[in-house]
């Protein structure tokens, strides 16, 4: 038999603790009702009743499989690396409850050529540009609402029927006053101002992205799915 | 004593091993289609389905959009406002196809621009532009590499194939330019798409894709159709407009799509090395 010296004892007995109390952290939070504390943050306005499961999607594979992959792909013998854990969250995992048809700004056309300079400004190629999650009640996390004029400095309206044609409001730089009116994505139904004094107060639109009331009002033409939605929609598939 | 802590450490090392490679790890993405052979280059691929967009949206713009108007149908940019009963026009029957592809697995991009667009925001810029040019001249089309999104691209002339495509956008208020003939370079689709060459199965998915896309949106309108509270409603069947107040179900769309398409598509498909 071997003779075992006490600290080399210690270390296995250390090992063994360890061990279990790893097993036992990792069990514990692989549970939904410890879902908060291993969150990076409280979830945005609409999200709070999201599990974690609804975005982040587990990985391909088990964890060996994941852990053999990786080192694989450090050591040159496959092309690419895997998710660990759970797969990035991507524009596809939003669409799955948000996809509309009648999106003014669908992501997907911000991939055409013609917006490279655009989207180096602002990348509307991807929902969390301005929509960053985990940031509780927020809705929209851009700091400033001027980013029309990435793209609309060369708008015409004909038959204008706002007091200040868009034409002066674009030649004064007043980027603001877009959002006024016009909610970027279209989804909302409400009658449009034709006097700039009537349009939404640009400080009411910085509160609605901040997570308070909506001052486009509460009619929209569609209703992102709800997890149960979500889940039924999954089924159907 | 040194000899017994090589074991040690050998058997370690060896179980470790074997824990590591014994599952097999993840299938790599793409491994099954990587032993497939590629039967096109993305150019041939492009071409062929630039060649579908082409007849569908002749057909669609001739037969439906032209003949349909005279019957008294309406088409509006706004078609999907609650408080508009029309269907969509050609350019946003295009676009209505590109977003079901983009919600299909194919990884096809699909964008129509001009350099006179109606909607200011649809003006081509940069490398587009400057291909714009070349293919006014032409009409042949042109194919770049994309490096920011490493994405091959292609683009291809957008004809006035119709007097429904002249008289909209010369008579448009918005329009920035009022004198288009039949026969007038209008625009350009653009396509994108990630690899550089693409199996037989690849190719049928891109040209399925864009199939599947085509009925979805001429399901869109049919939709549309049928909420109408105001307008007469055509009757939908075998018919088309030509013939009355009718509109073809999205098989009978489909099936005369492929009717004028399929004999270019086939020859290109057979011609395959």
């Amino acid at each position: 038999m071997f003779k075992v010296s006490p600290l080399r004892k210690r270390q296995v007995i250390g090992g063994i603790i360890g061990l279990l109390i790893g097993s036992t952290l990792f069990y514990l939070f692989t549970l939904d009702a410890t879902e908060e504390y291993i969150s990076i943050g409280p979830m945005n306005k609409g999200h709070q009743d999201l599990s974690c499961v609804t975005c982040h999607n587990d990985a391909k594979g088990n964890l060996m499989q994941q852990v053999q992959s990786n080192i694989s792909h450090a050591f040159g013998a496959r092309s690419q690396g895997v998710d660990f854990g759970t797969q990035n969250v991507t524009v596809d995992n939003c669409l799955e409850c948000h996809d509309r048809a009648n999106d003014r700004h669908p992501t997907y056309r911000f991939s055409e050529p013609r917006f490279k300079q655009a989207v180096k400004v602002i990348d509307a190629t991807t929902c969390i540009t301005c929509h960053s999650e985990h940031n509780d009640k927020e809705r929209v996390s851009l700091k400033t609402a001027n980013y029309c004029m990435n793209c609309h400095q060369d708008l015409v309206v004909e038959k204008d029927p706002i007091d200040i044609s868009h034409k002066d409001l674009i030649a004064k730089e007043e980027w603001n006053t877009c959002i006024q009116c016009h909610d970027f994505h279209g989804n909302h139904r409400y009658e449009v101002p034709t006097k700039i004094k009537d349009t939404i107060p640009l400080l009411d639109v910085q509160k609605y992205f901040n997570g308070e009331d909506d001052p486009y009002g509460t009619d929209k033409k569609y209703i992102a799915l709800s997890q149960e939605e979500w889940l039924k929609e999954i089924d159907k598939n | 004593m040194e000899t017994t802590k090589i074991k040690i450490q050998f058997i370690t090392l060896t179980i470790f091993g074997i824990m590591l490679t014994a599952c097999g790890g993840v299938p790599e993405e793409g491994a099954k289609i990587a032993g497939e052979e590629k039967a096109f280059s993305v150019e041939e691929v492009l071409e062929m389905v630039a060649k579908e967009n082409d007849v569908t949206r002749t057909l669609y713009t001739k037969a439906i959009v032209g003949k349909g108007k005279a019957q008294g149908m309406k088409f509006d940019e706004d078609w999907r406002k609650d408080d508009v009963e029309a269907g969509p026009l050609p350019a946003l029957f295009l676009r209505g196809v590109a977003t079901s592809i983009r919600k299909s697995p194919v990884p096809l991009g699909l964008y129509l621009g001009s350099d006179f667009p109606v909607n200011a925001a649809n003006k081509f810029e940069g490398k587009q532009a400057e291909l714009f040019n070349e293919i006014k001249k032409d009409e042949k089309p042109q194919f770049f590499y994309d490096e920011d999104q490493k994405l091959h691209t292609a683009m291809f002339a957008d004809l006035a194939s119709a007097g429904a495509c002249v008289s909209c956008h010369n008579d448009h208020p918005q329009t920035a330019k009022s004198d288009w003939k039949l026969g007038d370079v209008m625009g350009a689709t653009t396509w994108q798409y990630p690899k550089d060459s693409l199996s037989y199965k690849e190719t049928i998915a891109v040209l399925n894709s864009y199939a599947k896309g085509t009925v979805e949106i001429y399901m869109e309108y049919l939709d549309e159709i049928d909420a109408f509270k105001d307008s007469e409603k055509p009757e939908i069947g075998k018919k088309w407009p030509a013939e009355g107040n009718y509109l073809p179900t999205p098989e009978v769309f489909l099936d005369s799509v492929r009717k004028l398409a399929s004999y270019e598509t086939m020859k290109q498909l057979v011609a395959s090395k």
